[in-house]
């Protein structure tokens, strides 16, 4: 054991941990409530990549970071009533439509964005930055980059976790939410609309999905570049289950993943002997062992989860 | 208002209504599809043409079309063969790289130095394929005794799978099976283990023979065996399954295995018959798109062929198309996932009809729906 494991790479490596989290804690939060409702909205892939165009379109056409936050709040509005209406209204299967939905996602994303180039948007925009007076907080030993030196995004995702647990255990909208999702039929007949709860389910996850977009692109890439979500709206997927569909634990969860991910990172800059995939693969295992169980039996997913009501 | 829309109390069922319905979805996205070359400054007529023009009327470009259509239609094949079954398994990415690392790892023996330096080529491929058979049976497989013995969602399981696979194969390239120089990839293999081309000048290459055979043995499965009957049974009605005495849980996990064998076939295709070596990031979304056409094709082995072949086509048009006229090829890849979405949403159209109320019918459908109401 030399000196690789000092306070630089900690602090370093909690930085790292709390800013590769962000983008996916907020994605998976947002998915919460609609896996909660009954929908898994495996679409969040796609969502993201369109939220992050959104972003870009809106970010370099205007000059300003804020709008670019904006466009893809509205980007992950209509991708929501597209999807919602595709699995809630339509009833087609989720999985497949999701699935699809990346796809088209995929093609529409990288064909507008050549467009737009080719119109003389600017290839880079401006991003958000933290404020000035975190500057001097974050000169805190150890922790102070991780606590203090993150784009504000970070500090609204955690508020919005707060947010999420607060709605979806202390009010009426979350009661049915979780009802929805647990016991459509029984739903039903207490009088909640289980159309209009899932509309609102997959519409939060993906006005959530299209903002961990412009996250990604405000606060962290400054460049549109198709591969830009390389994924992580699957390990959105994963980590909801890794946080048992709560979004205290889903919150925590992401920072898991971060520090997997952030941990990788480092040892890679220091010429560790370990495969860096070994670490980056920790999460996936994580979450497999999760699905199927291994965590004990609170791990189950909702009732209805995947199954289109029937009338 | 005259016309009004008003839903059916029975959706349509005829076979006319749901094909008419289908085709109409079809048409709609060649439409959306019309707009977006229009808004680009391209002639959608000019545009249709051109992407079938070089794809099926040039004798290199039916090679390419080819190449193109193999891998996918052994994805499709297995996507057909584990869905029908009851298991959604989405994998496909993973059984992909899976494959081609299976079959890279054996087909390096024969470069010189090696073991299999002097092995023939057909002994040479038969080893490789199964190799990568085996390697994709056991990587599916492996989903499907989990969720079998334990539970949990095959389809969230599948998805994770993709990602370990791609870091698995991504260690491979970097490390054990890294050809000295820079980028991470593996040697070049020996030549007597690459798929044999069918023409010169042609990049069209044996594995399309592998995946026709396939597809009929897969139809033959689900159509003609009593093993393809149990599995579809287990599909449609688990619970009916069990009920006949059918052992549910290992049909899904031999649905998994054949499945993965399949996938993992398509990326012995890739490797053996395309690239020659073992690459990161090789399959680029290819385990998805299979989905896509298995589910264009209605998961009918009959008809993911021509599906196939028309996507491949598709894409290979595409591209010459980029090339020519700078049209993004991405158009593709929305066209094809407008058509699946909107195919999948036509039954909508179903359940509403169209009505003209005339003056006189318009009283009386008040009151009808007065009566109706109260």
């Amino acid at each position: 054991m030399d000196n690789w494991v000092d306070v630089a790479f900690f602090t370093t490596w909690l930085a790292a941990s709390v800013r590769l989290a962000g983008p996916v804690m907020l994605a998976a939060l947002g998915e919460v409530l609609s896996e909660r409702a009954g929908v898994l909205n495996i679409g969040i892939e796609g969502v993201i990549l369109l939220g992050a165009l959104g972003a870009y379109l809106g970010a370099a056409g205007s000059g300003s970071a804020w709008v670019g936050l904006l466009a893809a709040a509205g980007v992950g509005l209509v991708c929501g009533l597209l999807l919602s209406w595709m699995y809630v209204s339509a009833r087609a299967s989720q999985v497949v439509t999701g699935i699809v939905f990346n796809l088209l996602a995929l093609g529409l994303a990288s064909f507008v964005y050549r467009q737009a180039v080719a119109a003389g948007f600017s290839e880079s925009v401006p991003m958000l930055e933290p404020a000035a007076w975190q500057q001097d907080l974050a000169k805190l030993p150890l922790v102070g980059p991780a606590l203090f030196g993150q784009p504000p995004l970070l500090y609204a995702t955690l508020g919005l976790a707060a947010l999420a647990s607060f709605v979806l255990y202390r009010t009426r909208f979350g009661l049915s939410v979780r009802a929805v999702g647990e016991n459509p039929r029984a739903a039903d007949a207490a009088g909640i609309s289980v159309v209009k709860t899932r509309y609102a389910g997959v519409l939060i996850s993906s006005v959530a999905a299209a903002l961990a977009g412009a996250y990604l692109m405000v606060c962290e890439v400054g460049l549109f570049r198709d591969g830009i979500v390389s994924g992580q709206g699957f390990i959105a997927l994963a980590i909801v289950i890794l946080g048992h569909w709560s979004p205290g634990r889903v919150a925590l969860a992401a920072l898991l993943f971060g520090a997997a991910d952030a941990l990788q990172l480092s040892l890679q800059l220091r010429g560790w002997g370990l495969p860096p995939q070994v670490l980056l693969a920790f999460p996936y295992v994580l979450a497999l062992l999760a699905i199927c169980g291994v965590f004990g039996r609170s791990t189950r997913q909702p009732r209805a989860l995947m199954q289109p009501l029937e009338n | 208002m005259p016309l009004a829309i008003e839903r059916r109390l029975e959706p349509l069922q005829s076979r006319f209504a749901v094909t008419s319905a289908a085709v109409g979805a079809v048409l709609l996205a060649l439409v959306v599809c019309a707009a977006l070359f229009a808004m680009v400054g391209v002639n959608p007529l000019e545009a249709y043409a051109s992407l079938m023009a070089e794809a099926f009327a040039t004798e290199r470009g039916i090679g390419y079309t080819v190449v193109r259509a193999t891998p996918l239609i052994l994805i499709a094949l297995g996507t057909i063969v584990a869905w029908r079954t009851g298991f959604g398994y989405l994998g496909f990415e993973g059984c992909f790289v899976v494959g081609a690392a299976a079959c890279t790892a054996i087909a390096l023996h024969g470069n010189p130095g090696g073991v299999l330096e002097d092995w023939p080529r057909l002994p040479m491929l038969l080893l490789c394929g199964a190799a990568s058979a085996a390697a994709g049976a056991a990587w599916a497989g492996l989903v499907g005794w989990v969720r079998i013995r334990w539970g949990g969602s095959e389809v969230l399981m599948s998805l994770m799978t993709n990602y370990i696979a791609l870091l698995l194969v991504q260690y491979l390239v970097s490390g054990p099976l890294r050809a000295p120089g820079g980028l991470p990839q593996s040697a070049r293999l020996p030549e007597n283990s690459w798929l044999p081309l069918l023409m010169e000048g042609s990049r069209a290459h044996a594995g399309i023979f592998i995946a026709l055979t396939s597809a009929a043995l897969v139809w033959l499965l689900l159509r003609k065996t009593p093993l393809g009957y149990e599995m579809v049974l287990s599909g449609l009605s688990p619970r009916a399954a069990r009920y006949g005495g059918i052992a549910v849980g290992r049909r899904q996990l031999q649905a998994a295995m054949l499945a993965g064998a399949l996938g993992a076939l398509a990326g012995l295709a890739q490797v053996l018959g395309v690239h020659y070596r073992l690459m990161d990031g090789m399959s680029g979304g290819i385990g998805f798109i299979g989905i896509v056409v298995a589910l264009l094709a209605r998961l009918n082995p009959a008809g993911v062929v021509p599906v196939a072949l028309l996507y491949g086509g598709l894409s290979v048009g595409a591209d010459a198309m980029q090339r020519a006229t700078g049209t993004p090829s991405s158009i593709t890849f929305i066209l094809q996932a407008l058509i699946v979405l909107l195919v999948l949403a036509s039954p909508v159209v179903l359940r509403w009809r169209v009505v003209w109320r005339g003056r006189a019918s318009r009283e009386g459908g008040t009151l009808a729906q007065g009566v109706g109401r109260g």
